[in-house]
């Protein structure tokens, strides 16, 4: 496996000072990378890799890392390991001051900052494990905003089970003019689409299974970001996101995405519109009632209303009705409220709308107003 | 506190497993049988005949140990759905006499009688005609005992054995247990007799010179359905539940112990299918979806593990508690490691409203059809007459036992 050049030559010394903001800010994106319960004890360190005028900080878990850097005042090029969590505990807690780190005897490193000095406790650098290098060629630009809208909107939707393996992740499709997201945990499934890019270097299609962790870490990088377009690549086994001078690397899931063009409803032709905003609302109210395991609420359209009920035997029982255009036959059907409520969060404000077939067949909603993304959302219904 | 006087009926079949496999080869009787399997084979004794027991042979004891002990005697293999069968009839038996009835375990259930003397008589007269209604419906011995508490009529029917019936009068429950070891009492076992013995407490009637609070503080809150249990009360854990009422099966569990330890994997992994089975039918036979799979396994030096996971979706489909049942040994197997046994144990369970499947739908539903043919043909022609492919190396005798531990069993769903 290639390893990112070290420009370091010795990695037994290395000293350097930085400011204490722009190293607490490089801590902070980092620490949902670092194993948490980790069996390897290096993984709950980070790298600190110090070269011109550069601090380069890795973490990594083994299925992800993330590298980050930051300017420094390098005063000896080098490298060492630090425990990450108490670094970041302690560095919270220092003045707003230049902090130098020194790497001594045996691992240890120290911390100075004003009269505050700390010693601690490091590994050998060469147990830290190498990194796969960012790929020279095949490097998708994919605007940030784009790719984070896109994320939010199915996320949610990704098991978190473990033994359905290949749905541990989403499905990322790019073509030439569009990219698309898919996720599902076989209860229900988020999809959306997005035309009018322009993707360099993609001929046919490219499908991507991103990780579920991966796609929570890339969230919040593209939360916090101002870069208006990110870097993505891949090789056999490994995912790299490149967002400003950060680089995500993840691991690939290997496996078959199930086929989900199959499952995409086709002729829901009871359909009606709703705001968003009251649908979730009588829907969280009635679900307090619902059976707390199954979260069960059902659903009644008739003529011209929408009546949301969920009863226990502990709780009780709710009702709660909203107001639609609507003339077809009446229909009743169950949902888990949650999955609707995961859903009405991430499409946001505006009016919804709800397709349904019959009480056993999957049930369709997707925003009223289409607007330059696809966006639908598929939830099977729960026997009632 | 008893408001009102109850009558119990502890009706316990006599020398179950062996009385049914005379009935198929009458050459047994009166002979040392051993049932559960052969005499040099691994495994243990699921029931032995009273001429068998005169040797110190008894349930749950290594076969081979019950060899050196009864060199004469005949050792058959168990017949499970033979037991049932039978224990099956006898249920109807009991069912014609009072509609409160709790099967305990597969061969002994309480009858709660109250109220039912213009009807049956006297409980000695219905102890009688129950009695000779079992010889005439089942050809089989039973042992009735009666009292006014669940307690009285499990201690009385031990003591009318065999084929006899015990009626402890009300008001005589004290001077009756007052002589017998604290070991007849239920519940009590070999540690606890030992921190009885230590304490000079050696009859049942030792019991009532202490203090309820000198027993508390002994033995905890044990010791206080202990001083109950001394004066003939239903006290402490099970012993509190009404006859008949309705106590859900928490878990349902099949394990497998191999006549010869194996590392193989592939059959390791067919007896997992085999457990995964048969765990599969009974959650189908009761109605009910499992979240929680739990796999058990012991190594050749009697290390156990059990490791569980718990799903997003309950089930009863053979083939997905063996996907977690497998899943889980594949993580915690040591490779290679011999297994002495293996079990499958489903709980968490679940009859509510099925949340369906977007991607699997489909596949469980066939599924699920095509168990349940396979769950009628062998209701039809034996548990053996279908099985999943992979299971069928796996294959094996299922063990039954009598009631080994003496632990009350959970209810009989009519």
């Amino acid at each position: 496996m290639p390893v990112e050049a070290i420009a370091a030559t010795s990695t037994t010394t290395m000293e350097i000072t930085v400011s204490k903001f722009e190293l607490l800010r490089e801590l902070t994106a980092t620490q949902g990378v670092v194993e948490r319960k980790t069996t390897i004890p290096i993984l709950s360190n980070y790298l600190f890799e110090a070269a011109g005028d550069k601090l380069s900080l890795t973490a990594t878990d083994l299925d992800l890392s993330l590298r980050t850097s930051c300017v420094a005042k390098v005063k000896k090029e080098g490298a060492c390991t630090i425990p990450a969590r108490k670094l970041h505990d302690y560095v919270k807690l220092l003045p707003d001051a230049d902090i130098t780190i020194k790497l001594l005897e045996n691992h240890w490193v120290s911390i100075r900052c004003g009269r505050s000095n700390t010693k601690m406790v490091g590994m050998a650098r060469s147990n830290f494990p190498s990194l796969p290098a960012f790929p020279t060629a095949g490097v998708v630009k994919i605007p940030a905003q784009v790719l984070r809208g896109m994320i939010a909107k199915t996320g949610f939707a990704i098991a978190s089970e473990e033994s359905r393996y290949t749905l541990n992740g989403a499905l990322m499709v790019l073509k030439p003019e569009s990219i698309t997201m898919v996720a599902t945990d076989g209860h229900r499934l988020a999809h959306i689409e997005r035309g009018g890019e322009k993707f360099e270097g993609i001929s046919g299609e490219m499908k991507t299974l991103v990780p579920k962790k991966a796609m929570d870490e890339l969230k919040s990088l593209l939360d916090a970001t101002d870069v208006e377009v990110i870097e993505f690549a891949k090789d056999e086994s490994t995912l790299y996101f490149r967002i400003g001078s950060r680089l995500l690397t993840s691991r690939q899931l290997t496996g078959q995405f199930p086929n989900f063009e199959a499952v995409l409803p086709k002729d829901n032709n009871k359909s009606i519109t709703l705001h968003g905003e009251e649908l979730s609302q009588a829907i969280s109210r009635v679900a307090q009632f619902a059976d707390e395991r199954s979260r069960a609420v059902r659903l009644k359209l008739e003529k011209g209303e929408l009546k949301l009920s969920a009863s226990s035997t502990e709780t009780g029982e709710s009702e709660d009705s909203l107001e639609i255009d609507y003339n077809g036959d009446t229909l009743t059907i169950g949902f888990n409220a949650q999955y609707i409520i995961d859903f009405l969060k991430a499409v946001g404000a505006g009016d919804v709308k709800l397709e349904l077939k019959d009480p056993q067949s999957a049930g369709q909603l997707r925003p009223a107003d289409v607007e330059e993304y696809k966006y639908r959302y598929i939830v099977m219904p729960m026997r009632i | 506190m008893v408001l009102f006087l109850r009558t119990i009926f502890h009706v316990d079949m006599d020398a179950f497993f062996v009385s049914v496999e005379e009935l198929f080869d009458p050459e047994l009787k009166g002979k040392a049988v051993v049932v559960g399997g052969q005499r040099n084979e691994r495994g243990v004794v699921s029931a032995a005949s009273y001429e068998a027991r005169k040797f110190g042979v008894h349930s749950a004891m290594p076969l081979r140990t019950a060899a050196k002990l009864c060199p004469r005697a005949i050792f058959v293999d168990g017949h499970p759905e033979r037991y049932r069968e039978y224990s099956e009839r006898a249920y109807r038996v009991l069912s014609s006499f009072s509609p409160l009835v709790e099967m305990a375990s597969i061969d002994e259930a309480y009858l709660d009688m109250t109220g039912t003397e213009r009807l049956h008589g006297p409980p000695l007269r219905a102890a009688h005609n129950l009695h000779q209604r079992m010889k005439s419906d089942t050809r089989l011995n039973c042992s009735i005992g009666i009292g006014s508490s669940r307690l009285i009529a499990k201690v009385s029917s031990a003591k009318a054995k065999p084929n006899g019936v015990l009626w402890v009068v009300p008001g005589q429950e004290a001077r009756f247990l007052a002589p017998l070891d604290v070991r007849d009492i239920p519940g009590v076992g070999k540690v606890t007799e030992q921190n009885l013995h230590a304490l000079g407490i050696q009859r049942v009637g030792d019991l009532g010179r202490f203090e309820d609070s000198f027993l508390e503080q002994h033995f905890g809150k044990w010791g206080l359905a202990l001083a109950g249990k001394a004066r003939g009360e239903d006290a402490g854990g099970w012993f509190d539940n009404e006859v008949g009422a309705d106590i859900d099966a928490k878990s349902i569990s099949h394990e497998h112990t191999y006549n010869q330890d194996t590392g193989n994997a592939e059959q390791l992994e067919s007896t997992l299918m085999r457990l995964s089975e048969m765990v599969g039918r009974r959650l189908r036979e009761s109605g009910l979806h499992a979240r929680t799979i739990q796999l058990k396994l012991r190594y050749k030096d009697f290390t156990t593990i059990t490791r569980a996971h718990t799903l997003p979706a309950p089930t009863q489909l053979d083939t997905e508690i063996f996907e977690q049942a497998r899943a889980l040994f594949r993580k915690n197997w040591r490779k290679g490691g011999e297994v002495r046994l293996l079990g499958v144990h489903a709980s968490s369970f679940e009859r509510q409203p099925d949340q369906g499947d977007l991607l699997e739908g489909a596949r469980r539903e066939r599924w699920k059809q095509a168990l349940s043919a396979a769950d009628r043909l062998r209701d039809k022609f034996g548990e053996s007459s279908v099985a999943l492919a992979s299971g069928m190396k796996g294959s094996f005798r299922e063990r039954i036992h009598e009631n080994p531990a003496g632990l009350p069993g959970k209810t009989r769903k009519p």
